[in-house]
């Protein structure tokens, strides 16, 4: 009846005292895996922000812990997107930043005293710790099987598919919004489950608090109401229902309007109307109901019913004028993408540019699920086996997870809570049947363990009716053949898990390392190395021009002022830079000026054959670029006459004048003896004269030339061009203007 | 504030004593040092002013403008040379550094000898164009001196030159005797390319045009320039206000000249030439004794009632009322002296991110202003735009030193405590009446509730279910 490996232990205990203790350990020795699991990256590398927008929610709980809240809620940046600003304290979620900041104060009146960073490191694996708590909660409300929670808090714990957002160091939004999310839910199935108007003020609570931390809280405003509205439709109304939503939904809109990036959004967007629609739909029908019990007759029913639909739909129609009137806003292009994985790649690059927002490869969802993602269509089959107000929760949750992870990579993490849950209630109600070793009389039969049974293929001894029990899988083999698989593939996933936590997920991608010929490590620094160079030979406001992909580190590590930053708000702005970028030096150097930028960074990956640099993220640029400029630029430039994108000495003349280019492999071929300089990434061969800068000199290069940082010229001291002082400092002649012919040039002063 | 301005009264009283704002360490460049003699009225001058000449020929071991990467000399005078180049311590790239290192060269020339190949190419980054043959002469046969070249007409006689624009300051004919005239002997003009940096103080009359007396001396075929396109007296200032003058004719500067007495052509008697005056001049302008300008310094403060007026703060909020005030003085000659704008200009504020959103004129601030500085304030409302924000002052006249005056300030939003209170504004009161109005009704409902018993046939519903 108990836990898997513990079932001997659980069977010399049977006490139910004995058992809650053993369930604490369990859970406790569960979150110290999932903790455990997660500190690859502080082990191989050391405690650092990993990645990108960590580095800004870090940079940001500095500020909280330094200035306190009311300054933190009203900060003005102006070290960011320069010379705009950004009110980041108006669009930020401080959910992550005040709890750590919570935790440090806390932490520092128990006399405890902890860095900032070490916290910020740590965070997401001491929830990742709570999440697998609040999964055992929710699969606890699903099912009577005292071991599935377990199951799924295991599971929760150590699946990739959650690692990979929440390893140490990855200090980002979704570090606490999963914990959150599966919370929120289970304290949804408890409100709806009871009617109770507490549970569901607490749901609006976390409600509330998931709204602070993560964008992805529309997925709870979207899948509440959903649910609401299968149960309706299934004709499953009730008070508990009406009781739970409608607290839920006052509460948590109220407690979600508190955030100034949220604000009147829950009134005024489209995304949010669903909640709203269903909020009104729950009155009506509360009204109704009332109605109907006070007022018996057939007929009349019908009519209600009839004018139930009418109101309904009218609704749904004046959604829909109010959409199109511009009273609603439409749906955001990172909506539509949703449904129309192409829709961004023509209309918004800029999202279409990001990784994560691309659609799922298959293979990913084995990767980061492993077995459970077979299981997971038996555990939804097992909901509709009862199908009880919280299982149709989960059919609807699985749905719609499984839909989105489909379209959007960083969509997995939402699916996966439900995978857990769903795949811990299939295995458990196998185990539950194969590990019991009672022969039931007739009477004692339950109708779970044949329906079990057909669910999984490993059962051999097929088991077609579910009138009468088969003795075959009372029999030793057929329950060590069951147990014994399963037990492999319990391994299997944990061997799997620990192989792609340390070999995917655990990479701070600030620090590089590489394998040499005798295997040991070698750690690549560049980033972390440039950084420090800005931070200390440049001045404190001295504007950094980089691609919006270093903003937020150049923010965090250089602490210097930054053009554009991974906040990605102002497109403009954006495309801006990309065209700074894509131009020639002419175009570019008044851009730089009117900006006032200082140094451009640009990462190139051509010495060390690193894939993720500028050349290979430049057609985005242009893309971008040409979104606000079609005129001036034009990314059919950027490829050869035979649409081929190159960087050697085929390459196009746009491209080889282009900033970018210049930047990339300006004296690049020094390096090389004449006439082989090399890129490794894109694997051809450099034109053997490089290019030339006029507006820019070279500041700084990395030891592997991966950060090449330039200084931007002042305008010349007398008043020439900089391509001709420059070509003046070459010790090239000027041309002498020799018997101009034509009109001549008069002075009028 | 106050201390700001007593600090900056000690700084005038320590700076009062130099002679140019930039040194006095004058440097002469001369084919052969016993020319100087025909010039010694114009370097007696210039001692007399306070510079310590130091004499060199192009070909010297010893000439150099840098010394470890510093400047040696604060000022260059170069006299024209007959040799074809300057040698390797005067080559354009070092001319050039010298410049950008904020030292100043006043070149002269003549038409006697060819210039040196390497102040051509020189003159050439400064987009300064001289004849093909690099050399030529000026003629003007409706401007010349009667009575030393009746023939030739290349003395040409001109008077004062005033400012080329309304709007500038004139420093170069203001006070000058009204019967004194300027006399330009076998002198070369040139022309001036298009940049801004570049203005001529001298230029030759609408008849003048310039030939090369050698290969032209029959026809001239090919005009390299006439009339106002041709500068005989030229200056360019760079970006860093370093100074370079350029003077056509170095026979203007020589003693005899100064002394000369002139007579133009169909003019009844001979007068008196402006020279002496006219070089004492240039040289001071060139040399940074005139036209220097100088932010003594700029104060920016909130202008609202109920504020703090920290001065110069780093951040203000967006729709704040600012007054912005900039201290401004001119050395001239020996002193500084207040700085007025002159009559047909004005000095103006801009406050600008990316464009500017306030470009304002800058008005008199007499209540700031003293003897040795004047103050020029403006107020402004700022942008409802929150953003980095420059108060920007950039003030380029030619002759005056350039002021670009650049303070960085943020202008933040409205934090969430300073909007009016919602009872505060009217349009919200019937907002306020529905939430008072539920609020009543619901405690009023809930009061009726509790208080009335619930008849027996309520338990009913319980019972319901929708399944």
């Amino acid at each position: 009846m108990s836990a898997d490996p513990l079932h001997v232990l659980a069977n010399a205990g049977k006490g139910e005292s004995t058992r809650t203790v053993l369930r604490v350990v369990i859970l406790c020795l569960i979150a110290a895996a999932a903790i455990a699991s997660r500190l690859f990256s502080v082990i191989r590398f050391e405690s650092i922000i990993h990645e990108f927008d960590p580095w800004f929610n870090f940079r940001a709980t500095k500020y909280l812990v330094a200035n306190g809240f009311y300054n933190f809620w009203n900060w003005f940046d102006d070290r960011t997107w320069h010379p705009l600003g950004r009110v980041t304290g108006g669009t930020l979620y401080p959910g992550l930043m005040v709890t750590s900041g919570a935790i440090y104060h806390a932490l520092r009146a128990l006399t405890i005293p902890v860095d900032i960073r070490n916290i910020c490191v740590l965070l997401a694996p001491a929830f990742s710790g709570l999440t697998a708590f609040a999964a055992y909660l929710l699969t606890n409300e699903m099912t009577t099987s005292p071991s599935a929670g377990l199951l799924a808090a295991v599971f929760m714990g150590i699946t990739p598919g959650y690692i990979s957002r929440s390893v140490a160091g990855s200090y980002d939004n979704e570090a606490i919004a999963i914990f959150l999310l599966v919370f929120t839910f289970y304290l949804w199935i408890k409100a709806l489950k009871q009617g109770s108007m507490l549970w569901g003020a607490l749901c609006a609570l976390f409600y509330g608090y998931m709204v602070a931390s993560w964008g992805g809280y529309a997925f709870i405003t979207c899948l509440l109401p959903l649910h609401a509205f299968v149960l309706i439709c299934m004709g499953r109304y009730s008070t508990r229902l009406y009781v739970s939503y409608t607290t839920w939904y006052a509460l948590g809109t109220l407690a979600s309007m508190q955030i100034p990036f949220v604000g009147f959004l829950p009134v005024k967007t489209s995304e949010h109307m669903p909640a709203l629609g269903i909020f009104g739909f729950l009155q009506l029908l509360g009204f109704l109901d009332y109605v109907r019990s006070a007022i018996p007759g057939r007929q009349f029913q019908t009519f209600l019913w009839l004018f139930t639909g009418g109101v309904f739909s009218v609704a749904l129609a004046a959604l829909v004028v109010a959409t199109s009137a511009g009273i609603i806003a439409p749906w955001g292009g990172r909506f539509y993408s949703l449904w129309d994985t192409s829709y961004a790649k023509i209309h918004i690059p800029i999202i279409a540019s990001v990784s994560e927002h691309q659609p799922t490869a298959w293979p990913a969802f084995f990767f980061d699920l492993n077995f459970l993602i077979w299981l997971f269509p038996a555990g939804v089959y097992l909901c509709f086996q009862q199908l009880a107000d919280e299982h149709v929760f989960l059919v609807v949750y699985a749905l719609f997870g499984s839909y989105f992870a489909g379209v959007m990579v960083r969509l997995m993490l939402t699916l996966t809570p439900v995978v857990c849950v769903t795949a811990a209630i299939a295995a458990s109600s196998l185990l539950d049947t194969y590990l019991n070793d009672k022969s039931p009389n007739p009477e004692d039969y339950r109708p779970e363990d044949s329906s079990d049974a057909t669910s999984k293929k490993a059962s051999k001894a097929g088991l077609k009716s579910t009138n009468k029990p088969v003795v075959g899988i009372y029999g030793f083999i057929s329950k060590g053949v069951i147990v014994s698989a399963m037990t492999i593939y319990l391994l299997l996933f944990v061997l799997h898990c620990t192989w792609v936590t340390s070999n995917a997920y655990s990479s701070p991608s600030v620090v590089l390392a590489s394998k040499m010929p005798d295997g040991s490590q070698h750690i690549i620094d560049d980033y972390r190395e440039a950084y420090q160079w800005l931070r200390q030979n440049t001045k404190e406001d001295a504007k950094i021009m980089s691609w919006w992909d270093y903003g937020y580190q150049i923010g965090g590590m250089a602490d210097r002022p930054t053009l554009v930053d991974n906040n990605t708000w102002n497109n403009t702005h954006i495309a801006t830079v990309g065209k700074a970028m894509s131009s020639s030096e002419e175009v570019s150097y008044p851009i730089m000026r009117q900006h006032e930028v200082d140094y451009v960074l640009v990462v190139f990956g051509g010495l060390l054959g690193y894939s993720g640099d500028d050349i290979n993220k430049f057609l985005w640029m242009v893309r971008i670029a040409e979104g606000i400029w079609p005129d001036e630029v034009k990314e059919r430039d950027f490829f050869t006459p035979r649409g081929e994108y190159r960087v050697d000495g085929e390459a196009t003349s746009t491209m080889k004048n282009s900033l970018m280019y210049k930047m990339s492999y300006y004296n690049y071929n020094t390096l090389f003896p004449p006439g082989q300089a090399q890129d490794r990434v894109r694997g051809s061969r450099l034109p053997e004269v490089g290019p030339t800068l006029n507006v820019l000199d070279e500041a700084f290069t990395s030891e592997n030339w991966i950060i090449r940082i330039y200084k931007v010229k002042d305008l010349d001291n007398l008043g020439r061009d900089h391509a001709s002082a420059a070509a003046f400092e070459r010790g090239q002649k000027k041309k002498r203007p020799a018997k101009r012919r034509g009109t001549r040039y008069l002075r009028t002063e | 504030m106050r201390s700001l301005l007593s600090f900056f009264a000690f700084l005038f009283v320590a700076a009062v004593s130099a002679i140019s704002t930039t040194g006095d360490r004058l440097l002469v460049v001369l084919d052969d040092v016993a020319e100087k003699a025909g010039y010694s009225k114009f370097f007696g001058d210039l001692e007399s002013r306070g510079f310590k000449l130091t004499f060199e020929t192009p070909k010297s071991e010893t000439l150099s403008l840098f010394r470890l990467g510093e400047r040696a000399y604060d000022h260059v005078i170069v006299f024209p040379s007959k040799a074809k180049g300057l040698g390797p311590n005067l080559t354009p790239s070092i001319l050039l550094d010298f410049l950008n290192a904020n030292g100043n060269i006043l070149v002269t020339l003549s038409s006697g000898s060819a210039a040196p190949n390497s102040l051509v190419s020189f003159l050439a980054e400064l987009d300064i164009q001289l004849p093909t043959e690099r050399t030529g002469l000026a003629v003007d046969h409706f401007n010349y001196d009667s009575i030393s070249a009746p023939d030739t007409h290349d003395v040409l006689v001109l008077s004062p030159p005033g400012p080329v624009r309304p709007d500038i300051k004139n420093f170069f004919s203001v006070g000058a005797p009204a019967d004194q005239l300027l006399a330009f002997p076998h002198g070369l003009g040139v022309t001036l390319g298009a940049g801004e940096l570049l203005a001529p103080i001298l230029r030759a009359p609408r008849t003048a045009y310039s030939y090369n007396p050698k290969e032209q001396a029959e026809v001239v075929d090919d005009l390299f320039a006439a009339g106002e396109q041709l500068a005989l007296v030229s200056t360019m200032q760079a970006r860093n206000s370093a100074r370079f003058a350029l003077v056509g004719s170095v026979e203007m500067l020589r003693d005899s000249w100064f002394d000369a007495e002139v007579k133009k052509i169909g003019a009844t008697k001979a007068v008196k030439t402006f020279n002496r005056e006219f070089a004492k001049r240039v040289s001071g302008w060139t040399f940074q004794e005139t036209g220097v300008l100088r932010v003594n310094w700029i104060e920016h403060h909130l202008d609202e009632v109920s504020a703090l007026n920290e001065s110069n703060p780093a951040i203000y909020r967006i729709k704040n009322d600012v007054t912005y005030t900039i201290s401004l003085s001119e050395w001239s000659w020996d002193t500084w002296t207040a700085f007025t704008v002159p009559t047909n200009d004005v000095l103006q504020l801009e406050f600008s991110m990316l464009s500017p959103f306030h470009r304002v004129a800058l008005g008199l601030d007499p209540s700031h202003s003293t003897p040795e500085a004047t103050a020029y304030t403006a107020s402004i409302k700022l942008p409802d735009q929150h953003g980095i924000f420059n108060f920007k002052v950039n003030y380029k006249r030619p002759f005056l030193t350039n002021v670009e005056e650049k303070n960085t300030v943020s202008v933040r939003h409205m934090a969430h405590d300073e909007w009016p209170r919602s009872f505060a504004i009217s349009g919200a009161w019937p907002w306020i009446a529905g939430i008072a109005a539920t609020v009543a009704g619901w405690v009023g409902f809930v009061a009726l509730w509790m208080y009335s018993a619930p008849p027996a046939g309520e338990r009913k519903k319980e019972t319901k279910k929708t399944q």
